[in-house]
């Protein structure tokens, strides 16, 4: 061949080499959209309690993502979990954050999503009264007036809650609010009674608990998932994502980083008081605890088992091939977290102690 | 058997050709008439529920928005089982009809204060006037710090709802009376209570059962947005609650029910209305 032919046919491999390696790259989105099941006080674009907050507050996906020229796209949703289901099923979202019922509900009508992560554990809640009402425990308040969020985990805990006691959600009025309106509700005496996690107005002399809540297979975790689409188009970004959320756990994990992780909570609205009681005495590495263990897919079972008994949904609920643990174990492996977080047993039991 | 005239026998132009195909209703009496209306009425719905079940079918919208018509109509048929359905019409028909009552009581009284007496009327229709702008919506805060969220609430902020139709038919009913009744009044020297009972009364009954059909509509409407805010019980309870736990069958369901109930009510009303309209010469 002369010359000229053969650079011409080097030069032509090259390009086919160059734009097939182009072809295969995939192309990634210009917008993740993460989703809150919940919003700061008066509808706050903020949160606590779990280390996704945590990342929100600390611009943390911004950063990793910036390089790609991706922007991240936050939503609070005041109407809690019914609404990120909503912006699910019209393909708003990507990520969430968000708890068992909605999240058994929006599978249970054929929304495809895949958890990849837990977001908290071991939370408390209480049942509450307001300060001048005569109600000592549960069963006083058969017949009265009761609000919680309907769709939303609290409800389902509510239902368990009443079960334990030998009591049916019928028994009771149930009236359909929103944080804010439950808060105003409970001080104004126009409801009965609560389930209620915060200390504000506990503090402030307008309500007044009745019932402690906190046995851990009663509360049920909180989920983080990515919706299938997402995670076929993009399994690395949804590895970075992981990697960057596993970063942060382990700082908010971090003993040393407690008052600091709770000033940042507080800008959701609620008091920095409220995140300290709730997290009095408790471990911050057993409750911001992102592994995927015995405890946490035995009680996705729990609640799906229930969601069905107490007819929040009429379908059945298999969990084939929803929980995706791979992104969480490369992501340990890689940051070298693994045994940072201790497993826990179907009964809430530890498993396996922290190095 | 109507002497009135009717749409069907309109005299026809001279020279002047129908462009639009008319609709000739057979000229047999009732029921074989009022069933061929209904099924005239019928069409604009059929094709409503083909383009629904298309949609579905397609996937136009998600089924989680959108549910296909088979599972709304076995959600239908599974509420009426449980009778939950029932339960929460009822519950809703209680409110609407005490807050027609009250709201009733007092638009009569509002309207024919205002219509009866100038110095009345000068007082109060400035303030009625503003008072009909607000939207039901814009008082529900305010109900809500006076009243709480119980059934005063609903009632309530029905009753503001109704007020307004009936008043104002009511003002417009004793305003047309015609002077010259008025006169034969004046003639046979009746005293105030005479001159309503056998003048202003008879003659505003048509337009004061006309509120009565405006009122019934307005009701029903703001009850469904008020069980929406805050209820335990009722159909805008059942439509909120089912939205938010995705079972949008049920909102569909509720969608229909309020319809049906809606139209059922306007139905009778217009009834009533046309018995006691039943002497006007009708001009359409």
């Amino acid at each position: 061949m002369t010359m000229k032919k053969t650079v011409s046919l080097l030069a032509a491999a090259l390009v086919a080499f160059v734009s097939l390696g182009g072809a295969h790259a995939e192309e990634n989105p210009k917008v993740i959209r993460i989703a809150f099941s919940g919003a700061g006080v008066g509808g706050k674009p903020g949160s606590g309690s779990s280390y996704i907050a945590t990342a929100h507050q600390q611009g943390v996906f911004e950063k990793e993502f910036e390089k790609d020229g991706i922007k991240i796209e936050w939503s609070f949703f005041v109407g809690a979990g019914p609404a990120t289901n909503e912006a699910l099923a019209l393909k708003k979202v990507d990520f969430a954050s968000q708890g068992d019922l909605p999240l058994i509900v929006a599978r249970s009508t054929g929304l495809r999503t895949k958890i990849i992560l837990k977001s908290a554990q071991f939370s408390k809640n209480y049942l509450v009264v307001p300060s001048g009402t005569p109600y000592k425990s549960i069963e006083d308040l058969k017949g009265k007036k009761v609000t919680v969020q309907k769709g939303t985990a609290t409800q389902l805990l509510l239902n368990r809650v009443l079960e334990q006691h030998g009591m049916k959600e019928d028994d009771l009025r149930v009236i359909d609010m929103n944080s804010d309106s439950q808060k105003a509700a409970l001080s104004t005496g126009d409801v009965d009674s609560s389930l209620q996690s915060g200390t504000d107005l506990v503090a402030r002399g307008l309500i007044r608990r009745i019932l402690k809540i906190d046995d851990p297979t009663v509360n049920a975790p909180s989920f983080i998932w990515v919706t299938e689409e997402f995670e076929q188009k993009y399994p690395h970004l949804v590895q970075r994502f992981v990697n960057a959320l596993l970063k942060v756990a382990a700082w908010s994990a971090d003993e040393k980083n407690r008052n600091e992780q709770f000033r940042l909570w507080a800008k959701s609205g609620n008091p920095f008081g409220d995140y300290k009681e709730d997290f009095q005495g408790d471990s911050l590495r057993d409750r911001l605890n992102p592994l995927l263990d015995e405890y946490f897919v035995s009680m996705l079972n729990k609640s799906i088992g229930e969601t069905k008994k107490f007819r929040f949904t009429r379908r059945d609920v298999s969990t084939d091939g929803w929980i995706e643990p791979k992104y969480l174990n490369a992501g340990l492996k890689e940051l070298k977290l693994e045994g940072f977080w201790d497993e826990f047993d179907a009964n809430a039991k530890r498993k396996t102690k922290a190095k | 058997m109507s002497t009135a005239q009717s749409l069907e026998e309109t005299l026809p132009l001279d020279g002047v050709q129908p462009r639009l195909p008319k609709l000739r209703l057979p000229n047999i009496e009732f029921p074989t008439k009022a069933l061929y209306k209904l099924l005239v009425g019928l069409v604009f719905p059929f094709l409503l529920y083909l383009l629904w079940k298309t949609a579905a079918e397609q996937s136009w919208l998600p089924p989680q928005i959108l549910p296909p018509p088979d599972f709304v109509w076995d959600s239908l048929k599974d509420l009426l089982a449980t009778g939950e359905l029932a339960d929460h019409t009822l519950v809703s028909l209680k409110r609407v009809l005490w807050s027609m009552a009250l709201g009733g009581g007092i638009g009569l009284a509002i309207g024919f204060a205002m219509g009866l007496s100038p110095t009345a009327k000068a007082y109060l229709y400035p303030s009625f006037s503003l008072f009909s702008q607000f939207p039901v919506i814009g008082w529900s805060p305010l109900m809500i710090i006076f009243f709480g969220i119980d059934e005063a609430l609903k009632v309530s902020t029905i009753t503001i709802a109704v007020i307004v139709p009936f008043a104002v038919a009511t003002y417009k009913g004793i305003q047309n009376v015609p002077a010259k009744l008025l006169e034969v009044g004046r003639t046979y020297q009746f005293s105030f209570t005479q001159t309503l009972w056998h003048i202003a009364l008879p003659a505003a009954l048509p337009a004061i059962v006309g509120g009565v059909r405006q009122g019934g509509m307005q009701a029903w409407l703001a009850l469904v947005f008020v069980e929406l805010l805050a209820s335990s019980e009722g159909l805008g309870y059942l439509l909120s609650y089912s939205r938010n736990l995705m079972q949008l069958d049920v909102v569909v369901v509720c969608m229909i029910v309020i319809g049906l109930v809606g139209l059922v009510f306007d139905l009778v009303l217009t009834r009533i209305e046309q018995h006691f309209n039943r002497w006007a010469p009708k001009g359409f």
